[in-house]
């Protein structure tokens, strides 16, 4: 025992020096300082890159929470080296015993609490609460099998190496961005080109690509605003240049070649259904149509032969609204104006006028030998008029069988593997409720004369099992409270066959009391210690008594 | 319509209208319905020329009279108004081709200039000032068009046994003006007055309380009496007449606030008009609280400053502080909480506002005259005493917003920018009391760093919302604060770096 003293002594003097370090008041002055300034730092950042980065990067990040530690340290020594108690710094005692309340309610919210999002479409029964965290989900509908893997939460790109079966889960990233790559491609085929371009006039400008590419992300047609952008084979550009009467072209997809026959060419005669039967030469081919029909030709017992590599149509559809042909270096269009079928090379970086609204389009890149991908790119969100306008996308790097490919929340994508269909996904985290939820009726009052809304409210039945149902009326302020959950009016949403459906935030908070009997106490206290220990400087010059 | 055009054309402009001189003052008791609310027309004329031109008059005519003969326009009044549209940005006044010298473009002038706007804006991909103002612009001449379409004025017509408002437009229909003329030589005359009267017997005449509370203008009564009360304070030894000024202008503006509390049926702490309006109010009842406890003129007096601040700002920033009465979200439609949680914060940055008017103080006339030792450590305890009061209201103030935010969202605490920053403050604060009690911040340094906290209250007042602008306060968004702001924080420094200089040269 004698041995041991020392020991205990050296002991004991550390404690006293830690103690006296954490409770230190210039220890208090730093680390709230700090504390102050990760606030500050985040408050800015949520302003510029969204409350979920916000989060991520400052609010639930380990250094915060080392912080917030620290602060409940120097909390709680700073009251240990006040003891025993003096009747001076009753109020201070207090205080602090508020202060750490509240921490450990904060604590518990943090390990046990639930905070989630119950989405109700109107009348569809839901139990499943959406979760803020993320997850990776590889489901096998073969095998009934579903595996969910936690994704970080993290601010930034992380490795996450893990593998399940063969399959390598590598760079997460939490915030992401399609960016546009070419990808080279193996044999150089006239057929598989691509190419961007950038359609503008003095108001409006939009950089489009497109690719012939069956590998491509890109399609070979879009739609900007009323203009149809088509991205066709160059060898179809000169049969759209030419100015027929009928404006019939016939078009090879195998070979890409086409011809625009003259009525000359085109034998024309009535079949037993009323409809013309159009027959034309192609290059040698004897090929019957019905133009009225459908652009597939016909076989020889008169039936639509789906296999046929030919294609019939009329560039008449192409006259009434405005449609852009683009064939990588050439373009044309039908001039309204001078009813004409118009069109011209077009070379890298030159620009062609369009007969609508003042619009251009000029060439940026044509490429044979590569075609554009699309590959996730991290990216710090940007955030305007509290809206995510850029980096709103979660991906992560997966890797099988030696190929390697994204699968982003964007959507989910499938894989096959030894005859077996694999689906990968990001969701959120689900939690499912003992109990079912159905939305009877949304409604949403104005203020009188306007379409700003006064109230949103939601008319839901509880579904219990065996117990029964009970109905109930939740509303901004008035949530539903149900075996520890309450569920809260948050927002909504209206579905595509018209009637509005609801999201209630859900919420399981077993800190609740501790951090309400904390704030009580700390109010309290402060109360206590800065009114009832008034003490005060008499004014200078004035007399004593 | 063009029946009706005619018909009215040929019943103004030739016999009727002329004689009747119908757009008169006497409209401004009239009910209409904008934004959601039954108000007196003077409100919605006032309110809306004020927005277009800037304004309250045009030309010689009051806002109620412009306002009715510019909707008349919709029913073919060929009349004229030298009405202008408020430009303020230099690159939007370059755009629509304003000297720089002036403020306003006729309206005509904009109008004609709409298409350019509007191209411009469809440019604009930033949120920028300049879009900002733009956009700004355009609701001005949107709102001009509602008028003289005749679409924004809205007349209560019987509908049964109770009201329905409808649009100008709507309501002077040829079969109601030839069954008035039947009745009436006025007949316009008469079925307003038919209107009203109907309008008044199933509602009754409280939205009359608003015009009292515009017309009065109580506010500026309360600045006049405040810069009175505090001229009597500096100049007399006698304190009582500054006192009974004091008191005077507390009462005209508990009577202004109980007043605009009554016309919108909650607490007066819900825009950025109503929380100066509020703090102005407050600091000069704590300072009057504070000075009866601790029997000291000083509080009254920073009191008295900040309040004129406060009826400045709400007299003369009406680019970022809108006096306007509107409906509100429907997350604030708790009247308890509203009234507790918001109040309790404002009065917060009240007191604090005390401590830093007199830590501002403290440091000019250390800078600039003798102050004795004894004179700075008596001054540091007067702002030690709005301090504790401010950060006990913060604290209180913080938690039930803590408690309703629970109660409303489901989370005590989500680092919402507002919450985070009202965190700050009273960390800040906390940190001074902290640093207060160690070597770190004795008295020479306490001063200037209570002087220069006060920007974070500044920062967690307006800063979120103009600066900011994100996270679920949005509904207390607002544009416009950003220079104001900015010129506090600069004027603020300057006055620290003036203030400590002397001290680091002694």
């Amino acid at each position: 025992m004698r041995n041991c003293r020392p020991f205990m002594d050296t002991i004991i003097a550390y404690y006293r020096k830690i103690e006296l370090f954490f409770g230190n008041l210039k220890f208090a002055v730093v680390i709230i300082t700090a504390f102050t300034i990760c606030l500050g730092y985040g408050t800015f950042m949520e302003s510029y890159h969204g409350t979920e980065y916000a989060n991520r990067l400052v609010y639930k990040s380990l250094i915060f929470m080392g912080i917030q530690f620290c602060m409940f340290l120097s909390i709680f020594f700073a009251t240990l080296i006040r003891l025993p108690p003096k009747k001076h710094l009753y109020g201070f005692y207090v205080i602090h015993a508020g202060l750490l309340t509240l921490f450990a309610g904060s604590f518990i919210t943090y390990q046990s609490g639930i905070d989630g999002t119950l989405t109700l479409a109107p009348n569809q029964p839901n139990r499943k609460i959406q979760l803020s965290d993320d997850e990776f989900k590889i489901q096998f509908p073969s095998k009934g099998k579903e595996v969910s893997v936690d994704l970080p939460f993290v601010s930034w790109p992380k490795d996450l190496n893990v593998e399940y079966e063969g399959i390598k889960l590598k760079t997460f990233l939490p915030f992401a961005k399609n960016e546009m790559n070419w990808t080279p491609v193996k044999i150089q085929d006239e057929s598989q080109t691509s190419s961007q371009y950038r359609i503008f006039n003095d108001n409006f400008g939009e950089f489009i690509s497109l690719s012939l590419h069956p590998k491509s992300d890109f399609n070979n047609t879009l739609q900007l605003g009323p203009l149809n952008v088509h991205y066709m084979p160059s060898n179809l550009s000169a049969c759209f240049i030419a100015n027929t009467p009928d404006g019939i072209i016939i078009w090879n997809g195998e070979t890409t070649e086409c011809i625009s026959p003259l009525p000359d060419a085109i034998k024309k005669k009535k079949h037993n259904n009323g409809k013309i039967l159009a027959e034309v030469n192609f290059l040698g081919t004897k090929i019957l149509f019905m133009p009225e029909m459908s652009p597939l030709p016909l076989d020889k017992k008169f039936e639509l032969n789906e296999k046929s590599p030919f294609r019939v149509f009329s560039k008449k559809l192409f006259e009434k609204n405005p449609h852009l042909f683009l064939f990588g270096k050439h373009v044309a269009f039908f001039n309204k104006n001078t009813l004409v079928w118009e069109g011209q090379p077009i070379e890298v970086n030159q620009e062609v006028a369009l007969p609508w609204m003042g619009f251009k389009v000029k060439l940026l890149e044509h490429r044979l030998d590569a075609y554009p991908t699309m590959t996730p790119t991290y990216v710090k969100p940007i955030q305007e008029n509290s809206e995510i306008i850029e980096g709103n996308m979660k991906a992560l790097e997966v890797e099988l069988e030696g190929q390697t490919f994204w699968v982003t929340s964007a959507e989910p994508i499938a894989y096959n593997l030894n005859d077996e269909r694999i689906r990968f996904e990001i969701g959120k985290k689900l939690l499912t409720l003992p109990y079912e939820l159905v939305l009877d009726q949304f409604k949403m009052d104005t203020d009188p004369g306007t379409t700003t809304p006064a109230s949103f409210e939601s008319y839901i039945t509880l579904f219990k099992g065996n117990k029964g149902s009970t109905k109930h009326h939740v509303f901004m302020n008035n949530p539903l409270k149900h075996e520890n959950f309450t569920f809260y009016q948050a927002s909504y949403f209206q579905t595509q066959s018209g009637p509005y459906g609801s999201v209630l935030s859900v919420n399981f908070d077993p800190g609740r009391p501790w951090k309400y009997l904390g704030s009580l106490l700390l109010v309290l206290g402060s109360i206590w210690h800065y009114f009832l220990r008034r003490r005060h400087l008499a004014k200078p010059g004035a007399k004593n008594g | 319509m063009v029946k009706l055009t005619t018909i009215l054309i040929l019943l103004f402009s030739f016999s009727a209208f002329a004689q009747m001189n119908f757009c008169t003052n006497e409209l401004e008791t009239f009910p209409t319905r904008s934004g959601g609310r039954i108000k007196p027309l003077y409100v919605l004329a006032t309110d809306t020329i004020k927005f277009i031109s800037g304004e309250t008059k045009v030309d010689e005519l009051s806002a109620t009279e412009a306002f009715c003969k510019l909707s008349l326009k919709a029913f073919g009044m060929p009349l004229e108004l030298p009405i202008k549209v408020r430009v303020d940005h230099v690159e939007v006044k370059k755009l629509l081709g304003i000297k720089d010298s002036d403020h306003s473009i006729p309206v005509n002038d904009a109008l004609a200039k709409l298409d350019v706007l509007e191209t411009e804006l469809a440019k604009q991909k930033e949120n920028n000032s300049f879009k900002k103002e733009m956009t700004k612009v355009k609701q001005r001449l949107d709102a001009y068009r509602a008028i003289i379409d005749a679409r924004l004025w809205t007349v209560p017509a019987p509908k049964g046994n109770d009201v329905e408002f409808i649009s100008l437009g709507e309501f002077l229909t040829e079969t109601k003006i030839a069954s008035a003329r039947e009745k009436s030589d006025n007949p316009v005359n008469f079925l307003f007055a038919e209107a009203k009267e109907h309008f008044v017997k199933v509602k009754g005449d409280d939205y009359l309380l608003e015009l009292r509370y515009f017309k009065l203008n109580l506010f500026l009564w309360a600045m006049l009496a405040t810069i009175l009360s505090l001229g009597l304070f500096v100049a007399l030894k006698n304190k009582w007449p500054g006192t009974i000024f004091t008191i005077l202008t507390i009462a005209v503006q508990v009577t202004a606030v109980i007043m605009r509390v009554m016309i919108s049926g909650r607490g007066p702490v819900t825009n950025m008009y109503e929380t100066v309006m509020f703090s102005g109010l407050g600091a000069l009842v704590i300072a009057c609280i504070i000075s009866l406890i601790r029997k000291e003129i000083a509080f009254v007096i920073a009191g008295l400053c900040y309040n004129v601040l406060s009826l400045m700002m709400m007299k003369f920033a009406n680019g970022m502080l809108d006096e306007g009465i509107s409906p509100l979200v429907p997350v604030l439609r708790d009247n308890f909480w509203l009234s507790t949680h918001v109040t309790t914060v404002i009065l917060s940055y009240a007191a604090l506002s005390l401590s830093w008017l007199i830590a501002n103080g403290l440091m000019i006339r250390d800078r600039f005259f003798k102050v004795s030792p004894a004179e700075y450590r008596y001054g540091v305890d007067l702002i030690y005493t709005c301090i504790k009061c401010g950060v006990i209201l913060l604290a209180t103030g913080i938690i039930l917003g803590g408690v309703w935010a629970d109660y409303s969202w489901g989370r005590f605490w989500g680092w919402d920018p507002k919450e985070t920053w009202s965190l700050i403050v009273l960390l800040v604060y906390i940190a001074i009391l902290h640093g207060k009690s160690t070597s770190w911040i004795p008295p020479h340094r306490f001063v200037p760093l209570v002087a220069g906290a006060f920007m974070t209250v500044m920062m967690a007042w307006f800063g979120v919302n103009y600066i900011l602008a994100s996270g679920l306060h949005s509904y207390g968004f607002s544009e416009g604060g950003a220079i104001f702001l900015g010129s506090f924080f600069a004027i603020q420094i300057a006055v620290l770096i003036l203030g400590t200089a002397k001290r680091k040269t002694a």
